[in-house]
C-alpha cells in the first residue's frame, strides 16, 4: 500500500514545492523612494526649466587694471559694498616710492621756478634800463617759462604716479554683496579676462533667476508671465517669481562636464525672472526648478503665397 | 420509464418464459461481404432450465446468446427477454438491463488481474452502485457459496487455476442476482474433471435458485447436464432435444 | 468503480511509470525550459523591474529595446516636465563603463545614472550604506554580486575579497568611493551594476554630444499612464512607454532578432511533443490492453459514461502526477542551482498553469484516443475469444 501511494505523494511535494519557488520568485520588487520627493508644478499648462540664481546686477567678476601682488583685502564675502567703496589693493611700494620721487620732482620745479622768476625780477626791477641787456632779461623771462612748464610737467608726473597708485585699489562700481572672494594677500593678481575671478560682486536685493527653456519651448512663454521656481533638493522651498526679460538671444546650453572639451547640448531661451530672497536659504548660484505659467496659445499661420504663384497669376 | 424496471419479476418457483424469439435475424456487414448470422431463429428458454446451445462454429451460437443477452442488436424478428425487448428502449437502458438482470460467464474468464479475486466478483454490484465495501463483502459470501478457497479470496486471478478462476466468474455472474445467465463456453479452457465440477455448480447455483441458464458449447462431455439441447445449423435452429433423463439428479447421483 | 479504474491503472506498473515517466519528462522540460527562458526575458528587463517607481518611460523613438540606448538632449526632461498629466519627470542614464581593477584588468559594468536632485530610480534595497549617501562626492553603489564577484579584489592567498563601504575604484580614469552596497535583480550580461547621480555618470561616460538616455516620469494621480504617454508622444516627438509596454517592446525585439525563444519554444514543444508520443501511446497501450476487461463492464452494465469518467480519471490521475513530479524536478533543479548559480530561473505561477494546460491537453488528447476505442467498442465482442 505504501508503495500505492509513493509516487502521489512524491508529485504533490513536487507541486507544492513548485509553489513555493513560484511565490518566492514572484515577490514584488518594492522599489526605492525618491531621496527627496520631486517637484510639481502649481500650475496646469505650464513651461518647465532649470533656473540659476544669480544678482539683479548679474555677476560681476571683478577685474583689476594693472598685475600686481595683493597687499590688502579691504571687504569680506558677504560684505555688503557702495559703488566706489574699495575692494582690494595691490603691492603700491614702488608706486608710493615714485609720488615720492616725483612730489620732490615738483619741488625742484618749484624751487627751479622760484629762482627763475626771482632772477627775472630782478632784470626788471632795475631802474635802469640801460644796467641790463635786453637780451638778459628775455633769457631770464624764457627761464622762467620753462621753469613753469617744469613744474607743470613733474606735477603732472606726480598726479600720473598718483593715478597709477588709486589703480591699484579696486573698488565696486555698483551697489552690492560681495559674492566671492577668490584671492589673497600675497597672491598675485593678473590684469585681463580670468577663468576664476579674482572677485565676484552683485546685487542681491532683489535676485534674479536665469531660466534656462528649451528652443521648443520658448515660444509658448508671454512676456510678464508668472512663475514659480522650487530650490532643487528640496521642493517645499519655493518662491514666486517675477517676469523681468528674455535675454533677446537664444544661445547654444553648454553643459560643463570638467573635460577639455564642453558639449553643445541644445539651444535654450533664457528668461530672467526676479524674486525677494526675504527669509529663505537661497543662495547666487544656486539650481532652481522652475515652472512658468503658460497657458495655451495658439498661433494660426497666416497664409503663405509663394511668390511664384503671384507671378504666375499675373 | 421501463415497466420492467419498476416491477422486477422476482424468481418464482413456477417456470415462466424467460427468453422468447421469434425469427429472429442478425447480419454482420453490407453488401455483397454481409454475412447472414441469424436467419430467423425461433427459441423460448424457460426459468428453471437450463439450455445447452450447440453447433459447428460460425453457426451463429455466439451472435444469439449476443442478441439475447443485449449486448447486440437483432435486426428482425421479436426478442424478449423478460418481457422486455431491447429495441423498444434506449441503449442506456438496455445497459442498465444487462447489468441488473443477466449474469455472464465467459470462455477466457475474462477477470480482470488487477483486481482480487473478491474485487472482481463484487464488481457487478458496484457497477449497480453499491459502494465498495457491503459489495465486497457480498462478494466474499458469494465466493464463499461457489466454494471458492477463502485464503485465494484477495489473490490475482493470474495466480489462481483455470478451475478456481472459473469459480471467481461464475461467482461474479450470481452475485447480483440475476434472473438470466449466459455462459460461452464455460468449459473449454478447462480439463474435463474441472469442467464437470464447474457445471456441477453451475446447475446447483443457478437452475436450484429458478433462473434461466443459456450455455453456448460444444463440449459433449458436458452435455449431460442440460435439460434441453437447442441444436444451431446455419444461423437456425435445427432441433431442440429435451433430455429424458434429469440431469441434475444424475449430477446428484454421481457426486453421491 | 473509480476505486477499481486506479487499480487498474496501478496494477499495469510497467505502464504505469511508463505513462508517468512520459508526463513527468515533458512537464520537467515544458516548465524547466519556459522558466529558464522566463528568467533570461526578465533579465533584459531587469532594470524595470528594478526601477518600479516611474510608470512613464521616455526615450529616444529610434529605441527598439531596453539596451538599445539611443540618448537625448538633457533638456528634454524640461519638455517632458511641461507636459500636462505629468507629476514629475527626472533624467537617467544608463550606459557601460570600463572600470579598471586592482590587478590591471578592466571590467565593463552597467553604470546607471540616478536624478541629483531626488535620486529616483535607486536599488530596490541596500545592502550597506544609504542610497542617499550617493550626494557625497564622487561616491558609487556596487551591487552585491558585483562587489563580491566581477569587482571583488584578490587577496594574497587568491582568494576573493569583496569591495566593502569606503573602498574606492576607477572608473574610466576618474576615482569613485564605494558608499554602499545594494541587491539588484540580475542583469541579461551579469555585468557588475554601479548606481551614481545622473551628473558623475555623465562625467564618467565617454564623450559623446548627448547622454540623456532615459526620462522616467510619474503620471499625475487619476491620470492614466498610458494616456499621458501618448500625449508626450504628440507634444515632444519622443517614444513615451509604460513600463508594461517597455518590457513587450523589449520582449519582442528579442523575439524577433534572436533565435532565443525559437529555441526554447521548440524544446518545451519537443517535450509536448515526447510527451504526447510516450505517454500518449502507452496510456493507449494501457486501454488496448485492457479492452477486454473494459468490454467486460460495459457487457456487465457499466455505461459509456462510466467508462468515460473511469478512463478520464486514470489519464487525470497519471497526469497529475507527472506533472507534480516534472514542477518538483524543475523547481528542485531552479532551487538548486539558482541558489549558487545565478542562472536564470523565474517560475511564475503563470508558468505553473501553462505547464498544468499543457499536460491536461497531452493527457486529453492521449484519453480522447482511448475513450474513442472504448467508446465505439461492442459489448458483444467479450464472447469473441
Amino acid at each position: 500500500m505504501i508503495r500505492q501511494y509513493f509516487l502521489p505523494v512524491l508529485a504533490l511535494a513536487g507541486l507544492i514545492l513548485g509553489i513555493a519557488v513560484a511565490v518566492n520568485g514572484s515577490k514584488k520588487v518594492t522599489p526605492a523612494a525618491a531621496v527627496s520627493a520631486p517637484a510639481q508644478s502649481p500650475y496646469t499648462v505650464f513651461v518647465a526649466g532649470s533656473g540659476l540664481i544669480e544678482a539683479s546686477s548679474e555677476n560681476i567678476a571683478i577685474g583689476t587694471l594693472v598685475g600686481g601682488v595683493v597687499a590688502k583685502i579691504h571687504v569680506q564675502t558677504g560684505s555688503r559694498v557702495k559703488a566706489g567703496d574699495p575692494l582690494f589693493t595691490l603691492d603700491d611700494r614702488t608706486h608710493r616710492a615714485e609720488i615720492k620721487l616725483r612730489e620732490s620732482s615738483v619741488k625742484v620745479a618749484e624751487a627751479q621756478l622760484a629762482d627763475a622768476k626771482d632772477e627775472l625780477a630782478f632784470n626788471e626791477n632795475i631802474e635802469d634800463k640801460a644796467a641790463v641787456s635786453a637780451e638778459d632779461t628775455n633769457r631770464r623771462r624764457h627761464a622762467v617759462r620753462i621753469a613753469e612748464a617744469q613744474l607743470a610737467q613733474a606735477q603732472t608726473q606726480l598726479a600720473g604716479a598718483m593715478t597709477e597708485l588709486d589703480k591699484l585699489t579696486v573698488r565696486a562700481l555698483v551697489d552690492g554683496e560681495v559674492l566671492q572672494v577668490k584671492v589673497h594677500p600675497g597672491e598675485y593678481a593678473p590684469a585681463g579676462v580670468l577663468g576664476t575671478p579674482l572677485m565676484m560682486v552683485g546685487n542681491v536685493a532683489p535676485l534674479h533667476v536665469r531660466v534656462d527653456v528649451d528652443e521648443d519651448d520658448a515660444w509658448r512663454i508671454r512676456s510678464g508671465a508668472v512663475a514659480t521656481g522650487c530650490l532643487r533638493g528640496n521642493k517645499d522651498i519655493r518662491t514666486p517669481l517675477k517676469f523681468v526679460r528674455f535675454e533677446p538671444y537664444v544661445l547654444p546650453k553648454r553643459s560643463l562636464t570638467g573635460d577639455s572639451t564642453e558639449r553643445v547640448d541644445t539651444r535654450v531661451l533664457q528668461v530672467i525672472f526676479s524674486f525677494e530672497r526675504g527669509e529663505l536659504p537661497l543662495f547666487v548660484g544656486q539650481q532652481m526648478n522652475v515652472f512658468i505659467d503658460a497657458p495655451a496659445r495658439v498661433f494660426t499661420p497666416e497664409p503663405v503665397k509663394p511668390a511664384r504663384e503671384e507671378s504666375v497669376s499675373r | 420509464m421501463n415497466p420492467c424496471m419498476s416491477t422486477p419479476p422476482v424468481s418464482t418457483p413456477f417456470p415462466q418464459i424467460a427468453v422468447r424469439c421469434e425469427g429472429v435475424t442478425k447480419s454482420f456487414g453490407t453488401g455483397a461481404a454481409a454475412v447472414q448470422a441469424l436467419r430467423g431463429v425461433d427459441l423460448e428458454v424457460r426459468t428453471g432450465e437450463l439450455l445447452m446451445l450447440v453447433g459447428p462454429s460460425g453457426c451463429g451460437k455466439t451472435t444469439l446468446i449476443s442478441v439475447i443477452a443485449g449486448v447486440l442488436r437483432r435486426d428482425g424478428g421479436a426478442c424478449e427477454v423478460f418481457g422486455q425487448d431491447y429495441l423498444a428502449i434506449t441503449e442506456q437502458e438496455t445497459t442498465r438491463f444487462r447489468g441488473k438482470r443477466i449474469g455472464f460467464v465467459f470462455q477466457a474468464f475474462n477477470l480482470i488481474p488487477t483486481l482480487t479475486a473478491a474485487e472482481n466478483v463484487s464488481a457487478p454490484l458496484v457497477i449497480q452502485g453499491m459502494s465498495r465495501k457491503p459489495a465486497v463483502a457480498r462478494a466474499r459470501e458469494m465466493l464463499r457459496q461457489v466454494g471458492f478457497d477463502e485464503r485465494m479470496q484477495d489473490s490475482s486471478p493470474v495466480d489462481l487455476s483455470g478451475g478456481q478462476q472459473q469459480r471467481v466468474a461464475i461467482a461474479r455472474a450470481l452475485v447480483h442476482q440475476p434472473n438470466l445467465i449466459v455462459c460461452d463456453e464455460p468449459t473449454s479452457a478447462l480439463d474435463s474433471e474441472t469442467g464437470r465440477k464447474v457445471m456441477e455448480l453451475m446447475r446447483e447455483l443457478a437452475v436450484a435458485t429458478n433462473r434461466a441458464l443459456i450455455v453456448v458449447t460444444h463440449d459433449a462431455r458436458i452435455f449431460e447436464f442440460a435439460d434441453r439441447i437447442a441444436r444451431m445449423e446455419d444461423g437456425r435452429i435445427t432441433g431442440i432435444e429435451t433430455l429424458k433423463t434429469n440431469a441434475a439428479s444424475a449430477a446428484e447421483t454421481r457426486s453421491a | 468503480m473509480y476505486y477499481y479504474a486506479l487499480k487498474m491503472l496501478i496494477g499495469d506498473r510497467a505502464k504505469y511509470i511508463g505513462i508517468i515517466i512520459g508526463l513527468t519528462f515533458a512537464s520537467l522540460l515544458i516548465t524547466q525550459q519556459s522558466a529558464i527562458f522566463a528568467g533570461i526575458m526578465t533579465r533584459t528587463f531587469s532594470f524595470l523591474t528594478d526601477v518600479s517607481l516611474p510608470d512613464i518611460w521616455v526615450v529616444d523613438p529610434q529605441v527598439q529595446y531596453i539596451d538599445d540606448i539611443k540618448p537625448m538632449q538633457d533638456t528634454k526632461v524640461l519638455r517632458i516636465r511641461g507636459v500636462k498629466g505629468v507629476e514629475w519627470a527626472v533624467p537617467l542614464y544608463k550606459g557601460a563603463l570600463r572600470a579598471r581593477l586592482e590587478n590591471g584588468t578592466f571590467q565593463t559594468c552597467l553604470a546607471i545614472g540616478l536624478d541629483d536632485e531626488t535620486l529616483i530610480g535607486g536599488p530596490p534595497r541596500m545592502v550597506a550604506g544609504r542610497l542617499s549617501d550617493l550626494r557625497r562626492s564622487d561616491g558609487v553603489i556596487l551591487d552585491q554580486n558585483g562587489a563580491e564577484g566581477k569587482l571583488a579584489r584578490s587577496g594574497p592567498d587568491g582568494r576573493r575579497i569583496p569591495l566593502k563601504v569606503g573602498d574606492t575604484l576607477e572608473l574610466n580614469d576618474h576615482r569613485v568611493y564605494v558608499v554602499g552596497i545594494c541587491e539588484v535583480t540580475q542583469t541579461f550580461q551579469a555585468n557588475p551594476v554601479i548606481y551614481t547621480t545622473y551628473s558623475r555618470a555623465t562625467t564618467f561616460a565617454p564623450q559623446e554630444r548627448k547622454l540623456l538616455s532615459f526620462v522616467a516620469a510619474k503620471a499625475k494621480a487619476g491620470e492614466d499612464a498610458e494616456t499621458v504617454c501618448a500625449r508626450i508622444r504628440e507634444v515632444t516627438g519622443l517614444m513615451a512607454y509604460t513600463p508594461e509596454r517597455f518590457k513587450e517592446l523589449t520582449f519582442y525585439y528579442y523575439l524577433k532578432y534572436t533565435g532565443m525563444p525559437v529555441n526554447f519554444m521548440t524544446a518545451v514543444a519537443l517535450g509536448f511533443i515526447v510527451g504526447i508520443t510516450i505517454s500518449g501511446q502507452t496510456f493507449y497501450n494501457f486501454t488496448l490492453d485492457n479492452l477486454r476487461y473494459f468490454g467486460t463492464l460495459k457487457a456487465m452494465g457499466t455505461s459509456n459514461r462510466t467508462l468515460l469518467k473511469m478512463i478520464l480519471l486514470q489519464a487525470l490521475i497519471v497526469g497529475g502526477i507527472g506533472y507534480g513530479l516534472g514542477v518538483g524536478l524543475a523547481s528542485a533543479w531552479g532551487a538548486l542551482l539558482g541558489g549558487r548559480t545565478q542562472i536564470a530561473f523565474y517560475l511564475p505561477w503563470q508558468l505553473l498553469l501553462i505547464t498544468a494546460a499543457a499536460i491536461l491537453c497531452i493527457c486529453l488528447s492521449s484519453a480522447a484516443l482511448s475513450i474513442r476505442k472504448v467508446m465505439k467498442l461492442e459489448p458483444a465482442v467479450v464472447f469473441r475469444s
